[in-house]
C-alpha cells in the first residue's frame, strides 16, 4: 500500500490515530478439546497489517471449518508484539517468516505452534516480501524510501537466521517468487513507479536479467506448465500520466515475455491468483476470471460487486479481505467460486493484508 | 429564506446605528488592557480563568497547562511531540486557539499542536467551554483557548528570569519584562526549552529514541496612547520548533520536524462616549518542514500566510451592548502537496447583549461568511443568563458552530495515493448547554451540561479508486457534564487553595453507535496549593479514563492518573531583588502510561528551577 503522503498527513495531525492494545480476548478452544501440540495446523493464517501510524500487526488463525477463530496468535504464544505494519508471510518446511515492514524485521516462527524461533533485525530496511530458493531466503527491501537507488534483495541464511548479503536491484522490488531455477522480483516501484521483473540466479546471487512488463507489476503466479504470469496495475489516474494495466506471461525457460494482454488505460487490475487453469484478479469493484489458454481479456466480471483490500484464491474458494475504515477490525469474506455466493464473513484483525494456508 | 436572513441583517445593522447611553468606564478599561473583550461580554459563565500561579507551574506548553488545569483531554505522541486536544469529546480540529482575539488554528491541518504554544508569557489565559464560532471562528465547537497579552500601562518595570534544569537533560530559560508609563507600555518575553528527551520506556529496556527537541518562543506587546481617546496596540509572537519525532514501541523513527509560526497584530482603538471602534490588521505565517529521514536533505513542507483586517464597532446603551464586526482575510498556501492555493473570506458578525431585567440578560450572536472555495454556513448563538448577584448565575445557551475545510482537505494534490476533495463541506454542529455558577468568598462551584450534534465530520478514507481523500462522512452526538470546585482559605500565614474538576463525556458515532476513539468517559483534575510565608508546596494530578483506540471499540488503552509534586522557597535578597528556588517531581508515582497507544510517556522525572525577580 502506498501511504507515503498519507503518512505525512498522519504525522502532522491526529487524523486517524488508531491502535490496538494488549487486550487479549479471543475465543478459547471449544470445551473439552485438548489443545493440540500444533494449535495452528489445518487452517488459515491471516496477516493483519495493524494500524499504520502506531501499533502492531497481528496474525489471526481460522480453522479449516471456520469454527475456531483465534486472534493475535503471535502475541499469545510469545508475549511480544510483531511490530508495525505486518506486510507478508513466507514458509519453508515447518517455519514461517513474518515480514514486518515498518519495524524492519522478520520474525521466524514454527508455522504450526507459532512459537518464536528467531528475529532477523539487522540489515533489513523496509522489507516487503520473501521467497525461499536454493536453501536461502530472498527478501525484497525498499531501503530508505526517500532514496530511489538503494533498493535491494536481502539474502537470508536460513540456518543462522541472519542477512548474509544484499543484491542491489532497480527501484521498488515488491512481490517475489521462485521456481527451481530462478528468483523473480516484480518491481512495482515503491513510492515511484517501475515496470520490470528482475530475474536472480540464486546460485551466484546476481541479477541475470530484467524483463519489461506492464507499469507497476503487483502480483505473480505460476501456472501448471511452469509459466510465470505477471499482473501490472498500470499507472493510476492520479499519476502524471495514466497508463493501462497488463497481464503478461513469461516463459521461464527463456525468461522472455511470451504473451501480453493489455487492459484499457483506465483499468487497473490487481491481486492475481490462480486455481487450476483459471487466473483470477480484481478490478473496478469486481472479480475477473481469465483462463490461461484464453486469447483475450474478459469483458465482464466473474463476480460483481466484490472489491477487496486483498484477495486470495485457494481450492475453489475466494478469500477477500475488507479493511473497512482502516481504524477497526476488518473482515475475511469467503466466496464459493463455483456458485459465486458469499459463504462466510469472519472478523479478523486491523487491515487484513494476506491469507495463508497452513 | 435568504431574503429573510438578509433583512434580519439589515434591521440589526440599522439598530446598531443608534447611539445613546452612558460611557461604561470599566468596559473601556478592559478594552485598554485586553483585546479579546468579546470573550468577556458575550460568553456568560462559560469561561475558566487560569491564574498566574498556574501559568508559572504548567506554563511550558499548552499541553502541560491544560492537562492539569482543564477538562480538555490531550493526546500527545510522546512527551513534547505533536499534541492535540479533544474538548467535550470533539476532534482535534474542533478546539479553537484564539490569540489576542484572532483564531490561530493551522490553515493546513485545522488544528493547533498544543506543544507549540508557550502560555507562560501571556498575562491572561482562559478556557471557554462550548461553541463559539460566531466570535471565534472555525473550530470553536468543543470550546476555545484564549491567549491574551495584557498591556500594563502605568506600572513599574518588572523583570523575571528563570533558569531550569531537569531529567533527560532538559534545559529551560525564561525571561520576561513588562511595565510602562501612562502613555506607553512595552512587554517582552522569551522562552527556550531543549531536551534530549531520551526517557526510558518503563517496564522495557527501550528508550525514547529520536525524541530530542528544542524550541524557542518570543512574545512582544506594545501599547501607545496617542491621545486620551486613541490607543494603538501591537502584539507579536514567534515560535520556532525543532523536534525529532519519536517512534513507537514497535517501530523506530528517524524523522525530524521543524516548524515556524509568526503572528503579528496591529490594532487601533478609538473611544468616544459610549462607543468603541477598532481597526485591526494582522499577519500570520506558518511553515513546517518534515524530514522523514533526518540524515537526508529531502523534506516535505507546507506554508500559509494570512493577511487579515477587521473593523469592530461597539456601542453601549444603558442596558444594551451592540457589537458589529466586519472581517476580511486573504490566505495563501503552498507546499510539497499544495500548489498556490488561495482563499478569500469576507465575514459579518453581529453581537448583542441586552440586560432585560436586573437579574436577567440575553445575548444574540450572528455571523455569516462568504468564502471563495466552499459554502460557509450561517452560524449563531443565543444565550440567556440569570444572575442573583453575586452568588448564583444560571445560563442557558444554544449555538450553531462550524469547522471550515482546511487547505490540506481541499487542495492536497493527487499523488502518492492521496488527494484533496474540492467538494468538501464544513463540519457543522448544533449544541445546547445549561450551566450554573455558585460563588462565595472562599468557594466557587461551577457545573454545566451539554449536548452537541455534529454532522458532516470530515475523515480521510480511501475512495473507490483507492485514493485517500477527505469526505464528509461522520455524524456524532456528544453529551456530558463538567463540574469544578475552587476553594481558598487563609489561616494567618497559611494559605490553602484547592481546585478540582471532573468531566463526564460520551461521544458516539451515530452511524455505528460506537464510542469515538480517544475520548475518555472520565477526566479528573485536582490542584492543591499550600503557602506558608515564603514556602510554597503544590500537588497536582490528572486522571484520564480508558479510551478506545479502534473505531469499532475492539481495542482500548487503560486509564491512568499522573501526579506532580513541587516545593519552592523565595528569598528576598534586596528590596528589589527576589530569588525563588523551585523543585518539582513530575509523575511522582512513576506511572507507566501511554497517552497514545504504543507511545509511552516518561516515568518519574525532576526539575530544578531558579527564578529571579527584579
Amino acid at each position: 500500500m502506498k501511504i507515503n503522503k498519507v503518512s505525512i498527513l498522519i504525522v502532522l495531525s491526529a487524523l486517524f490515530i488508531t491502535s490496538c492494545s494488549d487486550d487479549d480476548n479471543s475465543p478459547a478452544l471449544p470445551d473439552g478439546a485438548e489443545e493440540p501440540e500444533a494449535a495452528y495446523e489445518n487452517g488459515m493464517l491471516i496477516v493483519n497489517e495493524g494500524p499504520f501510524n502506531n501499533g502492531t500487526g497481528t496474525v489471526t488463525f481460522i480453522s479449516e471449518d471456520n469454527s475456531v477463530i483465534e486472534e493475535t496468535i503471535f502475541k499469545k504464544e510469545n508475549n511480544e508484539d510483531l511490530g508495525n505494519i505486518v506486510q507478508s508471510m513466507a514458509f519453508d518446511d515447518d517455519l514461517a517468516y513474518i515480514v514486518v515492514n515498518n519495524s524492519h524485521k522478520i520474525h521466524v516462527v514454527n508455522r504450526y505452534t507459532f512459537k518464536s524461533i528467531a528475529v532477523i533485525e539487522e540489515d533489513l530496511m523496509n522489507p516487503r516480501y520473501m521467497t525461499v530458493s536454493n536453501g536461502k531466503g530472498y527478501v525484497t527491501n525498499w531501503g530508505d524510501t526517500a532514496d530511489e537507488s538503494d533498493d535491494y534483495i536481502a539474502i537470508i541464511d536460513l540456518e543462522a537466521n541472519a542477512v548474509i548479503g544484499a543484491i542491489p536491484v532497480e527501484l521498488g522490488p515488491e512481490a517475489i517468487t521462485s521456481n527451481s531455477e530462478f528468483v523473480y522480483v516484480a518491481h512495482q516501484g515503491a513510492y515511484g513507479q517501475n515496470n520490470i521483473v528482475s530475474v536472480i540466479d540464486p546460485s551466484n546471487d546476481e541479477v541475470l536479467d530484467t524483463i519489461e512488463v506492464g507499469d507497476l507489476p503487483n502480483s505473480m503466479q505460476w501456472d501448471a506448465s511452469g509459466n510465470l504470469w505477471v499482473l501490472s496495475g498500470g499507472a493510476p489516474s492520479y499519476a502524471a500520466e495514466e497508463t493501462n494495466g497488463a497481464l503478461v506471461e513469461i516463459d521461464a525457460t527463456t525468461n522472455e515475455v511470451s504473451r501480453t494482454f493489455d487492459f484499457s488505460t483506465v483499468q487497473h487490475p490487481g491481486g492475481l491468483n490462480i486455481d487450476g487453469d483459471e487466473l483470477y484478479f480484481g478490478m473496478d469493484g469486481g472479480v475477473y476470471l481469465f483462463s490461461v489458454n484464453a486469447t483475450e481479456l474478459p469483458a465482464e466480471p466473474y463476480i460483481e460487486n466484490a472489491s477487496f483490500y486483498s484477495m486470495t484464491v485457494n481450492d475453489g474458494k475466494l478469500y477477500g479481505t475488507d479493511a473497512k475504515d482502516f481504524a477497526s477490525k476488518g473482515d475475511l469474506i469467503i466466496y464459493d467460486l463455483s456458485s459465486k455466493e458469499k459463504t462466510n464473513t469472519i472478523p479478523v484483525g486491523i487491515i487484513p493484508r494476506g491469507v495463508y494456508f497452513n | 429564506m435568504k431574503t429573510v436572513r438578509n433583512s434580519v441583517y439589515a434591521i440589526l445593522l440599522l439598530f446598531s446605528m443608534f447611539s445613546y447611553g452612558q460611557r461604561d468606564s470599566i468596559t473601556v478599561l478592559d478594552e485598554v488592557i485586553l483585546t479579546d473583550v468579546r470573550l468577556l461580554h458575550f460568553s456568560e459563565g462559560k469561561v475558566d480563568v487560569l491564574q498566574d500561579s498556574v501559568l508559572e507551574r504548567n506554563g511550558a506548553s499548552l499541553t502541560d497547562l491544560l492537562q492539569f488545569n482543564s477538562g480538555i483531554y490531550l493526546k500527545e505522541n510522546g512527551l513534547g511531540m505533536v499534541s492535540s486536544p479533544s474538548f467535550r469529546g470533539t476532534n482535534a480540529s474542533q478546539t479553537a486557539v484564539v490569540w489576542n482575539g484572532i483564531n490561530i488554528n493551522s490553515q493546513l491541518t485545522g488544528q493547533v499542536d498544543f506543544n507549540t504554544i508557550v502560555p507562560r508569557n501571556y498575562g491572561n489565559v482562559k478556557v471557554r467551554r462550548g461553541g463559539g464560532s460566531v466570535q471565534f471562528g472555525s473550530g470553536a465547537i468543543g470550546g476555545s483557548v484564549h491567549l491574551q497579552d495584557v498591556l500594563r500601562f502605568d506600572s513599574a518595570r518588572k523583570h523575571e528570569l528563570e533558569l531550569g534544569y531537569g531529567s533527560f537533560d532538559t534545559k529551560t530559560f525564561d525571561y520576561s519584562t513588562s511595565g510602562g508609563s501612562e502613555k506607553l507600555t512595552l512587554g517582552f518575553g522569551v522562552n527556550y526549552r531543549a531536551s534530549e528527551n531520551d526517557y526510558t520506556y518503563l517496564g522495557t529496556d527501550l528508550k525514547n529514541e529520536n525524541g530530542a527537541f528544542e524550541n524557542i518562543n518570543f512574545n512582544g506587546n506594545l501599547g501607545y496612547k496617542i491621545t486620551e481617546k486613541q490607543l494603538l496596540k501591537f502584539y507579536h509572537n514567534t515560535f520556532i520548533g525543532d523536534r525529532d519525532f519519536s517512534g513507537t514501541i514497535t517501530a523506530p523513527s528517524q524523522s525530524n520536524y521543524k516548524d515556524y509560526n509568526s503572528r503579528n497584530l496591529l490594532e487601533w482603538n478609538h473611544f468616544k462616549e459610549n462607543r468603541v471602534q477598532r481597526l485591526k490588521l494582522g499577519y500570520l505565517y506558518e511553515r513546517y518542514k518534515y524530514f522523514e529521514n533526518k540524515e537526508r536533505d529531502d523534506f516535505s513542507f507546507g506554508q500559509t500566510s494570512t493577511f487579515l483586517t477587521n473593523y469592530d464597532y461597539k456601542i453601549h446603551f444603558k442596558k444594551v451592548v451592540v457589537n458589529t464586526i466586519a472581517d476580511y482575510s486573504h490566505i495563501a498556501a503552498e507546499g510539497s502537496s499544495i500548489e498556490n492555493a488561495k482563499r478569500n473570506t469576507l465575514a459579518a458578525t453581529f453581537l448583542l447583549k441586552h440586560q432585560l431585567a436586573d437579574k436577567l440578560a440575553y445575548s444574540i450572536n450572528l455571523r455569516k461568511e462568504f468564502v471563495n472555495d466552499y459554502r460557509s454556513p450561517f452560524v449563531y448563538a443565543l444565550n440567556l443568563e440569570y444572575a442573583t448577584a453575586p452568588k448564583h448565575t444560571f445560563y442557558l445557551s444554544g449555538s450553531k458552530n462550524y469547522r471550515i475545510p482546511t487547505f490540506n482537505e481541499i487542495y492536497w494534490m493527487l499523488g502518492g495515493g492521496s488527494g484533496g476533495n474540492s467538494d468538501i463541506r464544513p463540519e457543522s454542529s448544533f449544541q445546547g448547554e445549561i450551566g450554573h455558577l455558585f460563588q462565595l468568598k472562599k468557594l466557587m462551584f461551577k457545573c454545566s451540561a451539554y449536548y452537541i450534534a455534529s454532522d458532516d465530520l470530515i475523515q480521510w478514507r480511501p475512495n473507490n479508486s483507492g485514493i485517500w481523500s477527505p469526505i464528509n462522512i461522520n455524524e456524532t452526538s456528544n453529551y456530558g457534564f463538567e463540574t469544578s470546585l475552587e476553594f481558598s482559605e487563609y489561616w494567618g500565614a497559611h494559605h490553602v487553595k484547592w481546585l478540582s474538576g471532573y468531566g463526564y463525556t460520551k461521544a458516539i458515532n451515530k452511524t455505528t453507535d460506537e464510542i469515538l476513539m480517544y475520548v475518555p468517559k472520565h477526566k479528573i483534575t485536582s490542584n492543591l496549593g499550600y503557602e506558608y510565608g515564603s514556602w510554597q508546596l503544590f500537588y497536582q494530578l490528572f486522571f484520564n479514563g480508558s479510551v478506545f483506540t479502534t473505531s469499532d471499540n475492539s481495542d482500548s488503552l487503560s486509564g491512568y492518573s499522573v501526579s506532580n509534586l513541587g516545593l519552592s522557597k523565595s528569598f528576598r535578597i534586596q528590596r528589589k531583588l527576589a530569588i525563588e528556588a523551585k523543585f518539582q517531581i513530575n509523575n511522582l508515582y512513576n506511572k507507566n502510561y501511554q497517552n497514545v497507544a504504543f507511545r509511552p510517556m516518561p516515568g518519574r522525572n525532576m526539575q530544578l528551577k531558579l527564578k529571579l525577580n527584579i
